[in-house]
């Protein structure tokens, strides 16, 4: 009789499922998933946490919500829009509001768990991207998150159509507006979705079955293959002196991970009830019903339409042609499509096309440091940069308003930024990697500054240097060469190779030869020997962290 | 500096540095930037004593002569100043003038710009006087200053009355008077004809909540919320700055009475979604929010769960 | 987190570090990473910190402490619940806007505060009453062995042969051509979910003669209505014909949304003398589609200085003196402009339809249909 045997009821219930499953072994190698203990593993926690906050939240919406475009006219408790002229899905909207104790907290609930949502997706990949963890063997559930960022934000904006209240139309007519430039097909599509003209009676009960049932279900779908291809890869781990490319380290889920998990949920949860309580969101009782004559100054989408309402506000009108008499308006499909498409495939195809640019094939399980890739972390400043630009741009009138700088002013500066801001910014963080890897061989070289000043006999003052922890020497001998295609891709004729020569292959080594450039070498750095070393002696130092100089194109 | 130097490599002292600056500068600008209350401190004279509703015109002229006719010319026919052509006065009606001043943007010091809205220079009174001259003098076939009994005019303030016990009862007086005009005012009003009025015609410069809105080489549409009914409806009569006249023929007495209604009703609303409304700006403020607050409190609490635990033995 | 070698020590002071432990151990941490580490056996931690019991009893004071509030503040939710009335007739009601603040404060605050001290409860419970140590767990090689990526080629190509699938070329293309109607069939199932555009979008329900409202009260507007001096402006409905069944509640939505219009008067001095539909102005009077030509937005911030149109979503700029052409911003082409005139008893009349399609700018918006 073992001490540790589980008592009778709960052997009752394991051996039943178990009898049917055979589960045990199965079970108790999952309950051993390792979790990596730093905040920065938990963002994407908090997107699945506020993706539940948000099916429940939405289950006890619909209850009451009548996603119907009759017309009625409001007899409700509300008073002042007593007399009324709305939709009935506005005035069931209105009834949550007022009729239906804890209606407006669980609507506020819903619509700040989105802005949450959405939020720590952005957040989440993009520690993602700068750590590399999107490298082999990661790929693909990278593109599946990018997807599930993409379906997020749309499922947003339908969400924020349903109520039929001022905004909510706009942002429909917006995207109707944009529908309806597509060359030839434009007006068939817009027919299509909508039944017929803007803004007909169809639109509202269409994407509600698209929000609650269709989209929902595809991003459940597409987070439980997320997990599973978490759980069989593991996560990635920072640098460390036990964490290698071949073991991961961590708190198991059981117990200790599992109570944390919990406890970060109801955080989660708090945090966005919290708000809800206390912060007023889009009160639509206050907007007013949706007319398509009526328009308020600042509309806005919610903010993850922000980057496309920006782009749509500044692109220009310069690259509009009529073909025969037929509008090809650019400065609708350039931003409403070209850019959209931008930001969200981008992230998608970017770890193939870094693992064509660097040659490397390798499996990653060790982040990089964003500072050890230079030209990546530029590029992932560069597109924040961008997108922020165009999200600023997309409250240029209020920006305007508040700061009293005139209207057109803003619409120029941002123009500019859009194009400029991501090239400094690239300049200016690489520069700032390159600088923090300097930095770091000289941590490595000589140990960290200690703080204290001693003076020597001659009279000089020295501030003293003091070894580095063995941690942070392997944090610091963490960073690789980057790697490279073979710049001798000759055969064994010595002939350069065709794939060399073709014109992809030329671009594919000047992108390389961008992507490394300036990076700084550690080769013959001794960690605390306090000068530098010859190659070989280094070898065997180095030699746990399977460093491989060059990779052949395979 | 011992102190100091002690602890800045401690793992939190970037962020106490961050959060210093950050104090500093906040208050810097609190301090540098002009608060509307001191700007209102500024402008608050000595209070007038007379307050027995009498027309004066010789008052009004005096007031014309001395704050007026200096940049719109002796005879309201305005003039070149400096290098703008300041607007003649003649037609714009007793109401632009009771609108320009009493919502304290004339008299102006800069002809070129836009005046926001200020602390009247003149009482109610002295305004009445001067409309009283100016409609006596310069003719009246402009918009006349709506009636009082029918459209309330600005709410009375304290330092109109003596500051003693008398003074006191006077202005409560004068106060509740105005309240009830105010109510009987927007009660029995249409909000269905208010609110379409208001959301075709007004909005799109003043915004869903009247908190106003930006207009082209910096204009702007100024906010609603300190206007009085009789402010906002000369405003739509008389048409001040770039905004377009709504005259009694298309948007009827009845009907103005319906959009001021509309928009006091919708300010006056305490806000049912919680005690912070960020201002009703919507849709920014909340997704400025949802990053600052929510997201960091969120990982806050993620940081203190994964902390480095050490030991305390 | 420096001394390594304490010994086990199932006592209530040590923190338990790199030793065997037995099958009655407080902990899951065993001496070593050896083999067993994925499957079973105790987890491979190299150093195991378990709290002395004074500060695990100090935790499970606090986070017993935590969870009691959580309880009080789930209590609270209740009494906040049915303390307000969801109907108007009953105080306090959450149908006067006041008493809903409260009401969402009350019951959102309870249940915020109850989230709350669970998590935190759960959060000081891991931390102070449970030993912390890490494990490692070995990453999977993820490429097959060769001898095991041959044997499923070979499998997988012995089955394809025998299913004949390759072989028989005829079966496999008439079961492909069998696929391909029905993989179009959804896609032409979706086809009566809206009509053909066709010209719809070229005309509105203006008509000759048709008189404009003000919008909100039916007012028929008469020429001398708007205001000249300094220049007034009005958004406008066509007049519906109360009789037609069609109309009996006023205009549909998508009728207005076609046919808004901002009718504006300015000095007719001011308009350019180039503009092209001059003679579609009155005495001053000019009337434009309400709806912008870029996405769809009512433009309609109207600046009687200038005679700037401002869209306020995205800031195309029209200029009302001269024919809605755009001075500013992404709108591909002018507002539509409606030709206005009077009709004997002097009401502002329409001339016919817009100059071209109102709305967002399509392919053949500006094409005649």
């Amino acid at each position: 009789m073992n001490a540790n045997e589980p008592p009778k009821a709960l052997r009752g219930v394991g051996n039943f499922i178990d009898d049917r499953f055979h589960l045990a072994k199965m079970g108790e190698k999952n309950l051993r998933k390792v979790f990596p203990t730093h905040w920065s593993f938990m963002l994407g926690e908090i997107a699945l946490y506020s993706f539940i906050i948000l099916l429940l939240s939405g289950v006890f919406l619909t209850l009451w919500f009548d996603p119907s475009m009759e017309h009625v006219t409001y007899d409700g408790s509300y008073q002042r829009l007593n007399g009324v002229g709305m939709s009935r899905a506005y005035e069931s909207t209105l009834h949550l509001t007022f009729d239906v104790r804890g209606g407006l907290f669980m609507r506020q609930v819903h619509h700040w768990a989105a802005l949450i949502f959405v939020a720590s997706l952005v957040f989440h990949m993009l520690r993602v991207f700068f750590t590399g963890a999107f490298r082999k063997p990661r790929e693909i559930n990278w593109v599946i998150g990018a997807t599930i960022f993409m379906l997020a934000t749309i499922e947003g904006l339908f969400g924020y159509s349903l109520p039929d209240d001022l905004p909510s139309g706009m942002g429909l007519r917006i995207l109707q507006g944009v529908m309806m430039s597509l060359p030839l097909v434009g007006t068939y599509v817009s027919m299509f979705l909508f039944g017929g003209e803007f803004p007909g009676d169809l639109i509202i009960p269409r994407l509600y079955s698209l929000h609650i049932l269709v989209i929902p279900a595809v991003l459940l779908a597409l987070i439980a293959a997320h997990f599973m291809i978490l759980w069989h890869q593991k996560h990635t781990q920072y640098p460390g002196a036990k964490e290698t490319e071949k073991k991961n380290i961590g708190a198991p889920m059981f117990p200790a991970f599992a109570v944390k998990a919990g406890g970060f949920f109801f955080f989660t949860f708090a945090i966005i009830a919290g708000l809800a309580a206390f912060v007023q969101i889009n009160p639509i009782h206050l907007f007013g019903p949706f007319s398509p004559t009526s328009i308020s100054a600042g509309t806005q989408p919610d903010w993850y339409m922000g980057f496309l309402e920006g782009s749509l506000r500044i692109f220009p009108n310069w690259f509009d042609v009529n073909i025969a008499g037929y509008a090809i308006p650019t400065a609708v499909l350039v931003p409403g499509l070209g850019i959209m498409g931008l930001v969200f495939t981008g992230p998608m195809v970017w770890p193939f096309i870094e693992a064509w640019i660097t040659g490397d094939r390798r499996p990653h399980n060790v982040a990089d440091r964003p500072r050890n890739a230079p030209t990546r972390t530029g590029l992932g400043v560069a597109a924040i940069t961008f997108y922020g630009v165009l999200w600023l741009a997309g409250s240029n009138d209020i920006l305007s308003h508040t700061f009293s700088i005139s209207l057109y002013t803003t619409t120029y500066i941002f123009r500019v930024a859009v194009l400029v801001g991501p090239v400094l910014a690239f300049i200016i963080a690489k520069r700032i990697c390159l600088g923090l890897q300097r930095r770091d061989r000289e941590t490595l070289e000589h140990g960290y500054e200690s703080g204290t000043i001693q003076q020597l006999p001659s009279g000089e003052f020295i501030e003293v240097h003091k070894e580095s922890s063995e941690n942070m020497v392997h944090v610091l001998q963490s960073k690789k060469p980057l790697p490279r295609i073979d710049v001798d891709a000759t055969d064994e004729n010595g002939v350069e190779s065709p794939a060399k020569r073709s014109i992809m292959g030329r671009l594919r080594e000047g992108l390389a030869h961008w992507y490394t450039k300036d990076n700084v070498s550690f080769d013959g750095v001794r960690p605390n020997s306090g000068h530098h070393l010859h190659h070989d002696g280094f070898e065997d130092a180095a030699e746990e962290h399977d460093r491989s100089e060059t990779v052949r194109t395979p | 500096m011992k102190w100091i130097t002690a602890r800045r490599r401690h793992p939190l002292a970037g962020y106490v540095v961050v959060i210093l600056a950050l104090v500093v500068f906040g208050v810097g600008y609190t301090f540098l930037a002009p608060t509307a209350d001191r700007a209102e401190a500024q402008q608050d004279q000595a209070a007038p004593e007379r307050s027995d509703g009498k027309i004066d015109l010789a008052q009004g002229k005096e007031i014309f002569a001395q704050s007026c006719a200096s940049c719109h010319g002796k005879n309201a026919e305005g003039k070149r100043v400096g290098d703008t052509d300041v607007p003649s006065l003649i037609g714009v009606g007793g109401a632009a003038v009771d609108f320009q001043v009493s919502t304290g943007r004339m008299p102006s010091m800069n002809a070129d710009k836009q005046m926001p809205r200020k602390y009247p220079a003149f009482t109610q009174d002295e305004i009445d006087d001067l409309v009283a001259f100016y409609e006596d003098e310069f003719g009246d076939d402009g918009p006349k200053v709506p009636e009082e009994d029918l459209v309330p005019a600005t709410a009375p303030e304290r330092n109109q009355f003596p500051s003693d016990h008398e003074g006191e009862k006077a202005f409560e007086k004068a106060k509740e008077e105005y309240d009830e005009a105010f109510a009987s005012y927007t009660s029995n009003s249409d909000t269905e004809a208010g609110m379409k009025l208001y959301l075709t015609n007004c909005a799109h410069c003043h915004s869903w909540s009247g908190a106003g809105g930006a207009l082209t080489d910096g204009r702007w549409a100024p906010e609603l919320h300190e206007a009085s009914p009789r402010q906002l409806y000369e405003a739509m009569l008389t048409g001040p700055g770039a905004m377009p006249v709504f005259n009694d023929a298309t948007v009827s007495a009845e009907d103005k009475q319906n959009i001021i209604a509309y928009v006091n009703d919708l300010q006056e609303e305490p806000d049912a979604g919680g005690p912070f409304a960020l201002g009703r700006v919507g849709q920014v403020a909340e997704g400025f929010i949802g990053w600052t607050i929510g997201i960091s409190l969120i990982v806050a609490c993620a940081i203190w769960i994964t902390a480095k635990q050490r030991s305390h033995d | 987190m420096t001394d390594h070698n304490n010994t086990n020590d199932d006592a209530d002071n040590g923190r338990v570090i790199g030793t065997p432990t037995g099958g009655d151990s407080e902990t899951l941490v065993g001496p070593n990473a050896d083999a067993h580490g994925e499957h079973q056996g105790p987890y491979p931690a190299d150093e195991t910190h378990v709290w002395p019991e004074e500060v695990q009893r100090r935790g499970e004071k606090v986070a017993a402490l935590w969870f009691f509030v959580a309880f009080l503040a789930g209590v609270g939710f209740f009494v906040a619940y049915f303390y307000f009335h969801p109907n108007a007739q009953d105080e306090p009601s959450i149908a006067d806007p006041a008493t809903a603040q409260y009401a969402n404060m009350a019951i959102g605050g309870t249940i915020a505060l109850a989230l709350f001290a669970i998590g935190a409860g759960m959060t000081v419970w891991v931390r102070q009453v449970m030993p912390h140590y890490e494990v490692a767990i070995p990453y999977d090689e993820f490429p097959s062995a060769p001898t095991e990526k041959a044997s499923f080629g070979d499998f997988f190509m012995r089955g394809a042969h025998e299913s004949g699938f390759i072989k028989r070329k005829l079966m496999r293309r008439t079961l492909l051509l069998a696929m391909a109607p029905l993989g179009l069939a959804p896609i032409v199932l979706l086809r009566d979910t809206g009509p053909l555009p066709g010209d719809k979008l070229h005309h509105t329900i203006w008509r000759k003669g048709m008189r404009m409202v003000v919008e909100g009260t039916d007012h028929e507007i008469r020429e001398a209505d708007l205001e000249n001096e300094p220049g007034g402006m009005i958004t406008a409905l066509p007049k519906h014909d109360e009789s037609d069944p069609e109309h009996a509640h006023g205009l549909s939505l998508n009728e207005q949304a076609k046919s808004v219009i901002l009718l504006i008067r300015m000095p007719e001095d001011d308009f350019n003398p180039e503009m092209e539909r001059l003679n579609w102005t009155h005495k001053g009077i000019v009337a434009y589609s309400k709806i912008c030509t870029h996405v769809g937005c009512p433009a309609a911030l109207y600046e009687r200085t200038s005679h700037r149109i401002l869209c306020p979503c995205h800031q195309s700029t029209f200029d009302a003196a001269n024919g809605a052409e755009i001075v500013f911003g992404p709108a591909h082409r002018p507002l539509p402009q409606l030709p206005v005139t009077v009709d004997d008893e002097g009401f502002l009349v329409a001339g016919g339809d817009f100059s071209s399609a109102p709305g967002p700018t399509f392919w053949d918006a500006e094409r005649g249909a």
